[in-house]
């Protein structure tokens, strides 16, 4: 593997993607603002727009960077430098990943900091943790997706599955009773049933990552 | 030398198939890749460039097997298609500079006469460029990084007159290195003809005549004949095409030799004229005979 090479296809997204990663951190920092009023509407609100920030960030990345390459006729270009498809792979998938993990970092941990320090609240951090992950399961998914067929159409109905069984996930976990049980309480509660959920998804995303990549090995057709 | 080497390659598509393709380009040689769109040219590029994997065969590129050693056989290829596009948000210098990040071998010197001779400005975007102004800016960007290797699949299509004649110039000087070797694939012979030492032709999958470009033109010959009354068209070897009218036939040869025109007055026909053909005739009547042949 040409680590160097990597690299350079992965700073060279973060580059052209730069203002899409600032628009997402204004929008999440703001959303963090609202969440910080303390209100009940405020929460709510704020909490909406942060989770609609990182999905968008997650669809926005892999129909720009992932698609957008096949789409707009730049792949030759890439294919064309001194790189296997097995390093191009590497560089979308951990390139694209990366710059998603950043502002959702920063994000998850706002959140626990403004939950942490609201006594009312603190029983909501292993919720928001595991729906945390499941964001980032959720971009796993779209990146994958996108990196496999290159494809809008793909792409597309992965976000809007993604974003259903985000929702869908949402409700099932806050009714799982080891979650629901400690959810709304004023400490702190790691149930066994928490943990699994959170072991379950950095599973999935393990898996998924592992799936990407033999599926790229077998294609043979790369333009 | 060889820099490239193709030897019985094949790729089969639902509605499309390269078949045995075998060819080599000897390293300093400039090869012209001619065919009807649709022929395979680009098949065969990508192939050569890693970027699709062969059904079988084997691709020797600058000493590397491809596409296993694709990544170190593209650190000495500078390649432009016509389907390549460079990023539109993007301004020409960042591109020269992510290029200058890659290749070592990159000459800031000659990619900024590169930018005055195409009349190209660092901070413009790729959006913002005409469609010449893009081929022209991937060139740069292939040649300043000094390939061994420049393949270039049809590079001059849908560039106006002008853009034409500063890229096909270009390429001419970058001829003066004889070290560099340039394979060329268009549908355009007359660009391909200026610029090429070698030419193979290529027609639905298959390789149909590979030479040096000096044996096509010697070789390929236009005869206008005219016939005795109540006499039929002697045969001669080496005819592979007859046109014209009853009395007055046009052969078409690939093995001319001066004893064919003595070989027809010796039978009684009047030999009119012997013409030359270009490279566009040649390849016409080249691709006819054989599909003719491929009929009968």
């Amino acid at each position: 593997m040409n680590y160097p090479m990597v690299k350079i296809l992965m700073l060279k997204d973060w580059y052209l993607q730069r203002w899409i990663i600032l628009a997402t951190f204004a929008g999440g920092l703001a959303s963090l603002g609202i969440i910080a009023i303390g209100s009940d509407g405020a929460f709510f609100i704020g909490l909406l727009l942060l989770i609609t920030a990182l999905v968008a960030l997650s669809g926005q990345l892999a129909m720009s960077a992932i698609v957008g390459e096949r789409k707009e006729q730049t792949l030759p270009f890439v294919m064309s430098l001194p790189i296997s498809y097995r390093e191009y792979t590497t560089s979308k998938i951990v390139g694209n990943l990366l710059i998603f993990v950043v502002p959702w970092a920063v994000m998850a941990i706002g959140s626990f900091a403004l939950l942490a320090f609201s006594p009312k609240s603190q029983g909501l951090i292993p919720y928001t943790a595991i729906m945390a992950t499941e964001i980032l399961v959720n971009a796993c998914l779209v990146a994958s997706v996108a990196v496999i067929t290159e494809a809008q159409s793909w792409t597309i109905a992965a976000i809007i599955l993604g974003n259903i069984g985000l929702n869908g996930i949402g409700y099932l976990v806050a009714h799982v009773n080891g979650v629901a049980r400690w959810m709304w309480g004023s400490s702190i509660h790691w149930s066994p049933a928490a943990y699994a959920l959170l072991i379950t998804e950095f599973a999935i995303i393990g898996l998924m990552i592992g799936f990407t990549f033999f599926t790229q090995s077998r294609k043979k057709d790369f333009l | 030398m060889i820099a490239v080497h193709f030897e019985g390659v094949k790729k089969t598509y639902p509605h499309f198939a390269l078949d045995d393709i075998n060819f080599s380009l000897p390293a300093g040689c400039v090869m012209g890749f001619i065919g009807a769109n649709g022929a395979g040219k680009s098949t065969t590029i990508r192939i050569l460039m890693g970027l699709v994997h062969a059904d079988g065969g084997t691709v020797r590129v600058l000493g590397h097997a491809m596409p296993a050693e694709q990544a170190a056989a593209k650190l000495d290829i500078g390649f432009v298609s016509e389907d390549m596009r460079l990023y539109p948000s993007a301004t020409i210098a960042w591109h020269m500079e992510f290029i200058r990040s890659i290749y070592p071998q990159w000459d800031a010197t000659y990619a900024e006469s590169l930018l005055r001779r195409f009349d190209l400005k660092k901070e413009q975007k790729v959006k913002g460029l005409s469609h010449g102004q893009r081929v022209k800016a991937a060139l740069l960007l292939a040649l300043a990084r000094k390939p061994k290797l420049l393949v270039l699949d049809e590079p001059t299509t849908g560039l106006d007159p002008v853009a034409r004649r500063e890229v096909l110039e270009e390429f001419m000087a970058v001829l003066a290195d004889e070290e560099r070797t340039i394979l060329f694939s268009s549908h355009n012979t007359l660009d391909v003809e200026q610029i090429s030492d070698q030419i193979t032709f290529i027609d639905r999958g298959r390789i149909i005549d590979s030479n040096d470009k000096e044996i096509f033109l010697d070789r390929w010959r236009r005869l206008r004949l005219v016939l005795p009354a109540d006499s039929e068209l002697p045969s001669v070897p080496g005819v592979i095409e007859v046109g014209g009218s009853g009395r007055m036939p046009v052969l078409t040869t690939n093995r001319f030799e001066p004893a064919m025109v003595s070989a027809y007055r010796d039978k009684g026909a009047t030999v009119q004229a012997v013409d030359n053909m270009t490279l566009e005739e040649i390849f016409v009547a080249n691709v006819s005979s054989r599909r003719a042949g491929e009929r009968a």
